[in-house]
């Protein structure tokens, strides 16, 4: 077992990153998509993803939203590819699970905007976790 | 990312196969990659904070110093954001001269991204033969241009330069001759028994996996992925382009597109020739207050300006996105992941022909 013997506090860097107008702008409206507070994002990315991936967040960001077109409106509503695969904030499995609950809550009859919020509230479970 | 593994590989920031400055640091299994993470910041110009608030005049010289491989690009898409900002036309002969010098800085950028591969294989014989072939392009660019790099060809209404009959007979000549060479250097890349060893199979990045890192250029054509942005350009589309595209998702198959695309370009360079219209180069026009974001096809893939600019043409805001920021990405997170040897994770990140410089603009 060894460390990374080269490793360097990146966080001043991914920081200055983050804060370049495009990528602001994307951290900013995810932010607010999932009401969670800007450092608190950021904090999060920066922990979570290397340079590269920081650098690309506003093409995946762009990609994503293009891809999700006029899909599954409970998946695209929540996001599942979006914070999952294009954005990597919250794990493939639990989102899986977030959206068969979001899903199913819709399907017996809860309204659409109440079971996306609660959906919302258990992605920023995990983010805080 | 601070975490404990079993093995791991710091390739860079400086490697004798890269050309620029960057640090890949691969988590290995064995000798197999599992993991990897990249490091940047080695060499931050800052470029888009120096071109906020300066004149257009000056912003396109910045601009092609973006990137010193594919300066032109860089040049044609800001003065072209411009334009579309400020509803200036090009008169015909230029534009056809622009996509002339357009397709003279891919045809140099690719053979320069396919020297890199064939050198980090260690097939140094065909590395040579290609950086000789691209000197016979970077003179035909200081012909036309008056410059090798940097050579801020193309300016707002039109080109600097015109194509005179001499210059039209050495570009002729010197097309003829790379063609030649290059249908015989090809056929060496094709039917190597080493290189095929050392790049088919190796580097995979499935349709799929390109789709979803936003993977542009040669590297996403090369997965299948039929996209590129000269099939909107209007002289591109009166010149009948279409893209190359291949399916084998290796770095054979990026490679392949790229000697694909240096004789598409030579075929384009011609068509031009041979239909050039007749007038002036520059129309003239004023610029003006406007926001746009406009792409072009840079050697690497898609390259856009997203721009605003004041009344007198001074870039208020500017924001660049490089094609080698996706490439790099799709590469080190998906194309490296699995190879089996370590020796592969070099030759695999040159195939998608990363440029540092862009990607840190």
């Amino acid at each position: 077992m060894s460390a990374w013997i080269y490793e360097q506090d990146l966080t001043a860097q991914k920081y200055r990153i983050l804060v370049s107008v495009r990528h602001d702008r994307v951290i900013r409206q995810i932010a607010a998509d999932l009401d969670i507070g800007l450092q608190e994002l950021r904090k999060y990315v920066i922990e979570h993803c290397d340079m590269i991936l920081l650098e690309n967040l506003p093409a995946r960001y762009e990609a994503a939203l293009t891809a999700a077109g006029d899909a599954d409106p409970v998946a695209k509503a929540i996001g599942r590819d979006l914070y999952t695969t294009a954005i990597p904030l919250v794990p493939t499995g639990i989102m899986e699970t977030i959206y068969q609950t979001t899903a199913a809550k819709v399907a017996a009859g809860t309204p659409f905007d109440a079971a996306v919020a609660d959906a919302r509230a258990m992605m920023k479970e995990v983010i805080h976790a | 990312m601070k975490h404990t593994v079993d093995v791991n590989i710091p390739l860079g920031p400086v490697h004798p196969c890269f050309k620029e400055p960057a640090r890949v640091k691969c988590e290995t299994k064995g000798e197999r990659i599992i993991a990897a993470e990249v490091e940047l910041g080695y060499m931050k110009k800052g470029i888009e904070r120096i071109m906020k608030g300066r004149p257009w005049q000056e912003v396109m010289f910045l601009a092609e110093r973006v990137c010193g491989i594919c300066s032109v690009i860089h040049n044609m898409v800001f003065i072209e954001a411009i334009e579309q900002v400020s509803g200036i036309a090009v008169p015909p002969r230029a534009a056809y001269l622009r996509v002339v010098a357009n397709e003279l800085d891919r045809m140099q950028s690719h053979l320069l991204a396919n020297f890199s591969y064939c050198y980090t294989i260690e097939h140094e014989t065909l590395g040579m033969y290609l950086l000789d072939l691209r000197e016979k392009v970077m003179d035909v660019i200081e012909r036309l241009t008056g410059a090798r790099v940097t050579c801020a060809y193309i300016i707002p209404g039109g080109v600097r330069f015109d194509i005179g009959a001499q210059d039209e007979a050495f570009l002729r000549e010197s097309l003829a001759r790379i063609e030649d060479d290059l249908t015989r250097y090809t056929g060496m890349f094709e039917s190597g028994p080493m290189i095929a060893l050392r790049s088919r199979g190796i580097g995979i990045l499935t349709k799929e996996a390109a789709m979803q890192a936003h993977a542009v250029g040669p590297t996403a054509r090369a997965s299948g992925i039929s996209v590129d942005r000269r099939t909107e350009h209007p002289t591109y589309r009166q010149l009948g382009f279409e893209p190359v595209v291949r399916t084998e998702c290796d770095n054979y198959a990026r490679i392949m597109v790229r000697f694909g695309e240096v004789f598409q370009s030579i075929r384009l360079i011609r068509a031009c020739l041979d239909n050039l219209p007749e007038g002036v180069i520059r129309g003239g026009g004023t610029c003006t207050a406007g926001e746009t974001r406009y792409s072009g096809e840079a050697p690497r893939g898609e390259l856009t300006y997203i721009i605003r600019t004041d009344d007198y043409g001074r870039v208020i805001d500017i924001q660049i996105q490089t094609p080698s920021i996706m490439n790099i990405e799709a590469c080190c997170h998906v194309m490296i992941i699995g190879v089996d040897s370590v020796a592969d994770v070099t030759s695999t990140f040159v195939s998608a022909d990363p440029c540092i410089a862009c990607t840190e603009r």
